[in-house]
């Protein structure tokens, strides 16, 4: 039978692509088993596209932000508090990618590899998979009051744990009951999209945190320079102007007026090149990654810009989106000695919560000199322009951004910056959006939400 | 300092939290208990798995055993000096490395001779050898009769054919590589993995009876019970009248059993039916080897049976019924059946040839014409998956027939062949191809099945959600072509992998056994019946998950279906016949068969 062993050969060849179709579906079983499991048609785990039984949503003080009881979802209890804590929790229907029903789904269904949707009596089987953000639900709802239905977003965060403790995203609707978001698509614009994560902003003046980190670094004796500014510069053709004629000015000067004409001198002697790298720093291009959840990148095209274009992207207009998140987290930098604390939204209960030090992401950006100097002329802007008296006791150093973005609109209004307080180690963004003036429209915001996040932490201890 | 202690405050906050939980938990549970049915699954569902691999193991491994042993049935010997023996029904005799026989003299042919074993004793036939071929000095044409005694000249070599010793010298013992493995398995008896297997059928039976609640039927118990004395009896009759391993029989029922406990939930009023089926198939099992058991009479029962297949493709064609796009269902009234299916048996079998008739006739035509028929038969009832199968089959049985460059000139005619039902099915075809590859996309309508077995499946995890309590089955036609994921949602990914694994053991083991064939017609129908198994397995469980186009095909033995569940134990037949070895508690006791290494020649 040595011959037909031989011509069995055909045999073997269809057994060995049995074999490899299984171990196919054995790789892609280990790749996809958790999303297929979470198709809502699922009948073991969605009733009519809804978690049938979920973990628990906390707020970081224990206030059930949405719970599943017998198939039912329901929220807080508290109108504005539903609305403000929407964007981070999501709605019903799964309609926000960023939020936790959807990034976190599995971990609220309670499925795992092993035992796959297994469930021994639906009352116990709650353990492990409750969810506590880091999130405080009473200083988003205040953000969420401070914006006074305007479009923006608010972000407060640790930089040193990295905890966010506000974030606050317009508009919004109340999950429980919810409106035609299609019948009015001008007051619900981009409703299903969290700003603080995957908005994109034009950043204007807040970027010339990171032309100026830029010159500290590469641009010798850069704080000793002094600057003319006439009110307009001509760069081949392309005009930069300021609001008025700033005259002599510093860096450190020129940063709290935010002056163009010098910042536009700036990015010429700098290059596309480097601004280009800075601005990857601030998360331009490579975006953070909280807890998983993919924050949108951004959008910097400045290694390829001259002129007149290159001094504008250096000011923060030209074509530069900066993402609020991202930002906050390279002031976040700067307040933290250079270093960026990745900020996160889920509170860590395992083991390596009780490390010193552990779970926390960080990676430096800055040296430690480069932030201390970028931190006090920031501090100097607070001191010199926006006024102590706005944000008396904060410490507050800061930066306001008022974005052109054309077509007849009003400016995009921004604010970042931190408190340099050792109990109160906190970084901030506000973004208003067509809210005009930077320093007046978010600045206000942001006093009034960081004064109450002070209270609380002063509170707590 | 401080740190630790802070830490460690924070440890004990946490585990009070933890500690309140559990509290509630016991509370909620004290206060609205739990049913025996839900506690039942919570533990069985670990035992399953387990069972299941063992029994697994426990079959692969003494099946491993013994490959290089055989039956001495004759001597050849020169001279008195050195003698050869005759391991098979069929010898093949000449120079080249593959023969049977090696003899490496002066004006042998490569190919010279087939010395066989038939109807009528020994024959030896010429296959055109330059030498020719001398018995007791007559110069024989074609083919001669041979009897223990006679001399046989190959050209100039003279030997002396002998009859085989009595006792245990009867037999010869190789080395194989994977005696090293097999020895592992050296003291796994049958008997323990039968118990193993009956366990499991049971227990798997309760559960499902108890996943029902208040609609249980005890009569599903009966059917189990049934089953397991059916099983009891067929073991019975192996240990008594079969010199052969068990291990086989032994995975099969295990599989048996799953395709009961998948019915018992899809379509309980069709378990009777399932279960008669399986009791057929093991009586047709039984029966089958024992007609082919004589070479002569196997090629008895091809004729009938290709005749009997033509006749059951001309009714099919006549008054066959649709059902899901294919025509391929005769119904009687009193039964319903798939004719295709039992042409598969007549098919393996059409195939199939003794070495010496492999060897003169290179004649193909008949084989070719009948599948063409079977295919054509095919093409026109709509029946996609069964025309793959067929084909492939005819693929690797033409292989084996033919070995070589002929074979090229088949696989273009194949081709050809294929092309041409392609374009015959252009618009039913075109549908299947659509969603493969993008089933997600058209979810709810051409994709509905594949995605829902991969929800399902994905759902029950490794171990399972526990028998009765899948959705999958509520799917029209899941327990035929959805059944590898209602495996993986109600018994878990381990248990359908072990399933499907059985069936690719199957394949390994013809291959593994071919070498030790009697005869090469046991080589040629198991390598036909385990192709259809393959291909079979292949188009069912790929084509549920969107790795190949979904067609409608059952999975061996797994399926709901009663021709399926007949015929699937008629082609094991083939396999068990090519199986030689015996069991060691069955062979005559006392010596050592006589050892040999692994070059035979002179």
């Amino acid at each position: 039978m040595k011959l037909l062993t031989r011509r069995a050969f055909g045999l073997l060849i269809l057994t060995l692509l049995l074999i490899a179709g299984l171990l196919l579906f054995g790789v892609r079983y280990a790749l996809d088993a958790s999303s297929w499991a979470h198709y809502p048609v699922n009948k073991h785990l969605y009733h009519n596209g809804i978690l049938k039984t979920a973990g628990k949503i906390f707020d970081r003080n224990g206030e059930i932000l949405l719970e599943t009881v017998d198939g039912i979802q329901k929220y807080h209890e508290d109108k504005a508090v539903r609305m403000t804590m929407m964007p981070a929790v999501g709605d019903s229907h799964g309609n926000i990618a960023t939020s936790l029903q959807v990034a976190y789904g599995e971990r609220l269904s309670g499925w795992d590899p092993v035992n796959g949707a297994f469930r021994f009596d639906e009352r116990i089987s709650g353990f492990g998979s409750d969810i506590t953000l880091t999130l405080d639900a009473g200083l988003c709802t205040a953000a969420y009051k401070a914006m006074n239905g305007r479009k923006g977003t608010v972000g407060v965060y640790n930089y040193r744990t990295g905890e966010i403790l506000c974030m606050a995203s317009l508009p919004t609707f109340d999950p429980e009951n919810r409106p035609d978001v299609e019948a009015a698509p001008e007051k619900y614009e981009g409703v299903y999209i969290n700003r603080l994560l995957s908005g994109v902003y034009t950043p204007g003046s807040v970027f010339k945190l990171v032309t100026a980190a830029a010159a500290v670094d590469n641009l010798e004796n850069i704080e000793d320079k002094i600057f003319e500014c006439k009110g307009e510069m001509i760069i081949d053709g392309a005009k930069v102007t300021c609001p008025t004629a700033h005259g002599s000015v510093t860096l450190e000067q020129a940063l709290a007026v935010s002056c163009n004409t010098a910042f536009a001198e700036i990015s010429l002697d700098l290059g596309g090149n480097t601004l280009q790298k800075y601005a990857e720093k601030a998360g331009f291009r490579n975006p953070l990654k909280v807890d998983g959840i993919r924050t949108a990148a951004g959008k910097a095209e400045i290694s390829d810009a001259k002129g007149g274009d290159l001094a504008w992207a250096g000011i923060g207009q030209y074509s530069d989106l900066a993402n609020p998140l991202n930002l906050m987290a390279y002031v976040g930098a700067i307040a933290n000695g250079g270093v960026r604390v990745t900020p996160e939204l889920i509170k860590e209960d395992g083991i390596f919560s009780v490390l010193p030090g552990g779970g926390v992401q960080e990676k430096r950006i800055l040296s430690e000199e480069t932030a201390q100097r970028l931190g006090a002329m920031m501090r100097n802007n607070v001191k010199e322009v926006y006024g102590e008296s706005n944000f008396k006791g904060l410490e507050l150093c800061a930066k306001s951004g008022t974005a052109e973005v054309g077509d007849g609109k009003k400016p995009h209004a921004w604010f970042v910056g931190y408190l340099d307080r050792e109990d109160c180690p906190l970084a901030f963004v506000v973004v208003v959006e067509n809210g005009g003036a930077g320093s007046k429209t978010a600045g206000s915001v942001a006093a009034k939400v960081l004064k109450e996040t002070v209270k609380k932490i002063r509170n707590e201890e | 300092m401080d740190i630790v202690i802070e830490s460690v405050i924070e440890m004990i906050s946490g585990i009070r939290t933890w500690a309140d939980r559990v509290v509630t938990g016991v509370r909620d549970y004290l206060a609205d208990p739990i049913e025996f049915s839900e506690f039942y699954t919570l533990a069985v569902r670990w035992v399953f798995p387990v069972l299941a691999a063992a029994i697994f193991v426990r079959c692969v491994l003494p099946l491993l055993r013994d490959r290089g042993s055989g039956r001495i049935w004759g001597y050849l010997e020169i001279r008195d000096a050195y003698r050869i023996p005759v391991l098979h029904w069929e010898n093949s005799i000449g120079r080249s490395k593959l023969s049977d026989i090696v003899i490496n003299l002066p004006f042998v042919s490569r190919s010279h001779a087939v010395l066989s074993y038939g109807e009528s004793g020994w024959n030896i036939t010429d296959l055109a050898s330059k030498g020719g071929v001398r018995v007791n000095g007559e110069k024989i044409e074609k083919s001669g009769k041979v009897e223990f005694g006679d001399t046989i000249a190959f050209a100039s070599a003279e030997f002396q054919f002998l009859p085989p010793e009595e006792g245990p010298e009867n037999s010869i013992r190789r080395k194989s590589r994977l005696d090293l493995i097999a020895d592992l398995g050296r003291n796994l008896t049958a008997g323990k993995t039968f118990l193993l297997v009956l366990a499991f059928q049971l227990l798997g039976g309760i559960q499902i009876l108890l996943s029902m609640g208040e609609e249980a039927e005890l009569r599903i118990l009966y059917i189990f019970i049934i089953l397991a004395a059916a099983e009891c009896v067929c073991y019975f009759i192996l240990s008594k009248f079969s010199r052969k391993f068990r291990e086989l029989e032994l995975m099969i029922f295990f599989l048996c059993g799953l395709n009961l406990l998948v019915v018992s939930v899809s379509a309980p009023d069709q378990l009777t039916k399932q279960l008669v089926a399986i009791l057929l198939g093991m009586i047709v099992y039984c029966g089958i080897q024992l007609i082919i058991k004589d070479v002569g009479r196997g090629r008895k029962l091809k004729y009938v049976l290709v005749a009997c297949s033509i006749v059951l493709m001309l009714l099919n064609l006549a008054i066959g019924e649709t059902r899901f796009g294919a025509r391929n269902w005769i119904n009687l009234g009193f039964i319903t059946f798939q004719p295709m299916e039992f042409v598969k048996v007549a098919f393996v079998l059409a195939g199939t040839a003794t070495l010496d008739k492999l060897l003169t006739t290179r004649n193909l035509t008949a084989f070719i014409g009948f599948s063409g028929a079977c295919i054509g038969a095919l093409v026109m009832m709509r029946d996609l998956g069964t025309s793959v199968i067929f084909f492939v089959t005819f693929l690797v049985i033409a292989f084996m027939r033919s070995g070589d460059l002929r074979t090229i000139a088949l696989i273009s005619a194949g081709a050809v062949l294929g092309a041409f039902f392609v374009v015959m099915f252009l618009p039913y075809i075109a549908s299947r191809f659509e969603a493969w590859g993008h089933v997600w996309e058209f979810s709810d309508t051409i994709g509905y099945q594949q995605t829902r077995t991969m929800v399902y499946a994905a759902s029950g995890g490794l171990l399972g959600l526990g028998g009765g309590y899948g959705y999958l089955v509520g799917i029209p036609a899941s327990d035929t072509d959805l059944v590898f994921g209602i495996l993986c949602e109600e018994w878990g990914l381990v248990i359908a992998l072990i399933a499907v694994f059985i069936i690719v053991f199957l394949a390994l083991l013809v291959l593994f056994l071919l070498r030790g064939c009697k005869s090469s017609f046991y080589a040629i129908s198991a390598c036909g019946a385990v192709s259809v198994y393959l291909v079979q397995t292949a188009l069912n469980v790929f084509g549920s998950l969107d790795i190949l186009p979904l067609t409608g095909v059952t999975l061996p033995f797994l399926s709901n279906g009663g021709s399926s569940m007949v015929v699937c134990w008629a082609l094991l037949a083939f396999i068990k016949a090519a199986d030689e070895r015996q069991r060691p508690d069955r062979t005559e006791s006392g010596r050592e068969p006589e050892e040999i290494t692994e070059e035979e020649g002179v």
